[in-house]
């Protein structure tokens, strides 16, 4: 599902998984307090090579992921834009409401510009993370950073259903469009209803089966697993410097250009 | 001449924008400064805490509340990836606060609400790591808590079951809403402006899932009753 299913085939998949944390955050939290345009970029195209040659990920994958949360950072983009001025305002340019204007200016633009750069990447260093590490990986990770037990095993079993769940829902409501029934708003409310509850009380019937099956073999209430071998990650913590330097670099020089 | 040629371009550049709403309530990721990240991670703290510690009181008196409670949160994950309709025609998905809150109590929904941001995040790039904090804040707390002191003031009453699903639901989605607004506002300026693009596209996807609960809420209180005594006591 989602980024999960090429993080198996990543190449990094072996490298400690807190090691990969650590060079992910570190990249993101940089460029989140950097802002502006050319860190940003910097950003995305560090994280992206690295995702990309290191990694393995193919390239049209990437892209394709970045693509997913463009659509609601460019709805919170305009709205950053776009705003009332006062007429005389420099450079404005939009729709006139008597002396005001509904519109955008050059300083409302480039401030835009900047989140969406910023976002784009903060975004590409958690798809390092995500794109070359599974889920279970991760929260064996998290383990180790100390994370509670309770939000771990919660999580595992969250992540492990979430699957069991989806192909219900999806057949259900392949059974249900095959028989019409999404053709009208009120039609598809309810059918969508009808396959939320039915969901539900699956889920719950399965959750009773699985505490049966476990009880019986046993459980005492934590679900211990023996943790994967992995490959050091000196190279990740090696890496950390090289990232920041790219982004000091790109601050650095945006501030030439714009200072 | 001029001018009104600029007011039409103006305006078909923004009607290009209008599809662009599903999963607008998420936050995006680095869309907050650094600073409000951590500080929306302060504020949800003490409730994630006090979500927590119930949670796990609850597991101690019972176990098998750990495995419900697992079942739970994956059915609020699978079901804000369903797409629900709109009146206007496009759609949007369901956000499972107002229902959760109801099921689970205000609590409860927290902690899981935090777990299912985060594989939103991670697996789906909806929301983000950075802005967790925010979208935990908005969407697992302030909303199940509205919608949980609706459908608890409204029960009390004697309003029909169905009326106050739905009010607890319409109203948790749009507090929901209004606190993300907050939130970009207080950063960007111009709290009315985000507020008035939400209206546009929130205020009929809020009915939608209003009426969306209503119908489960119904089926669910029609085939198992036992069920839904049980939740009151987990």
């Amino acid at each position: 599902m989602g980024t999960d299913r090429y993080a198996y085939l990543s190449r990094l998949r072996q490298v400690d998984p807190v090691a990969k944390t650590v060079l992910s955050t570190s990249a993101g939290a940089v460029c989140l307090l950097c802002g502006g345009l050319a860190p940003g970029l910097g950003t995305l195209l560090v994280m992206g090579i690295l995702t990309t040659v290191w990694g393995k990920i193919p390239g049209r994958v990437f892209v394709r992921f970045l693509g997913i949360p463009i659509t609601f950072l460019l709805l919170g983009c305009v709205t950053i834009a776009v705003g009332i001025y006062d007429g005389n305002t420099g450079g404005v340019w939009g729709l006139s409401l008597g002396s005001q204007v509904l519109g955008v200016t050059p300083a409302s633009v480039h401030q835009a510009l900047c989140v969406i750069a910023k976002s784009l990447g903060v975004i590409s260093a958690v798809y390092f993370l995500t794109l070359n590490t599974p889920m279970t990986d991760l929260t064996g990770g998290l383990r180790r950073m100390h994370v509670p037990m309770l939000l771990i095993e919660l999580m595992d079993l969250i992540y492990r259903f979430i699957f069991v769940l989806t192909e219900t829902a999806g057949k259900i409501r392949t059974a249900q469009d095959s028989r019409l029934g999404y053709q009208g708003g009120f039609r598809s409310l309810s059918s969508l209803g009808t396959l939320s509850s039915m969901v539900f009380l699956r889920a719950w019937k399965k959750a009773d089966n699985v505490y049966a099956a476990l009880e019986s073999r046993g459980y005492t209430g934590t679900l211990l697993t023996v943790s994967e071998e992995y490959r050091p990650g000196n190279l990740c913590y090696g890496l950390i410097p090289l990232v920041w330097g790219t982004q000091m670099l790109c601050l650095l020089l945006e501030g030439k250009v714009f200072g | 001449m001029k001018r009104s040629l600029t007011n039409v371009y103006f305006l078909m550049a923004l009607a290009c924008l209008l599809p662009l709403q599903t999963h607008a309530m998420h936050i995006g990721e680095g869309m907050l400064p650094a600073g409000w990240s951590i500080a929306w991670g302060v504020v949800c703290a003490p409730f994630i805490i006090y979500g927590f510690l119930n949670i796990q009181k609850r597991i101690h008196a019972t176990p098998k509340v750990k495995i419900l409670l697992a079942m739970c949160g994956a059915f609020a994950f699978v079901l804000s990836a369903l797409k629900i309709p709109s009146v206007t025609g496009s759609c949007s998905h369901p956000t499972g606060v107002g229902l959760a809150a109801i099921l689970f109590g205000p609590g409860i929904t927290s902690v899981l609400g935090l777990i299912v941001l985060v594989f939103q995040a991670l697996l789906l790039a909806h929301g983000g790591i950075t802005t967790l904090g925010a979208n935990t804040f908005s969407m697992a707390i302030a909303g199940p808590i509205v919608s949980w002191l609706v459908f608890r003031g409204l029960k009390k009453t004697n309003v029909s079951t169905a009326v106050s699903v739905f009010f607890a639901a319409a109203l948790g989605d749009l507090a929901t809403y209004v606190v993300t607004s907050i939130q970009l506002g207080v950063v960007y300026g111009g709290f009315g402006k985000f507020l008035a693009v939400f209206a546009l596209t929130q205020v009929p996807l809020a009915i939608a899932e209003g009426l969306l609960t209503v119908v489960i809420f119904n089926i669910l209180e029609k085939y198992s009753k036992s069920e839904l005594k049980e939740l009151a006591v987990v």
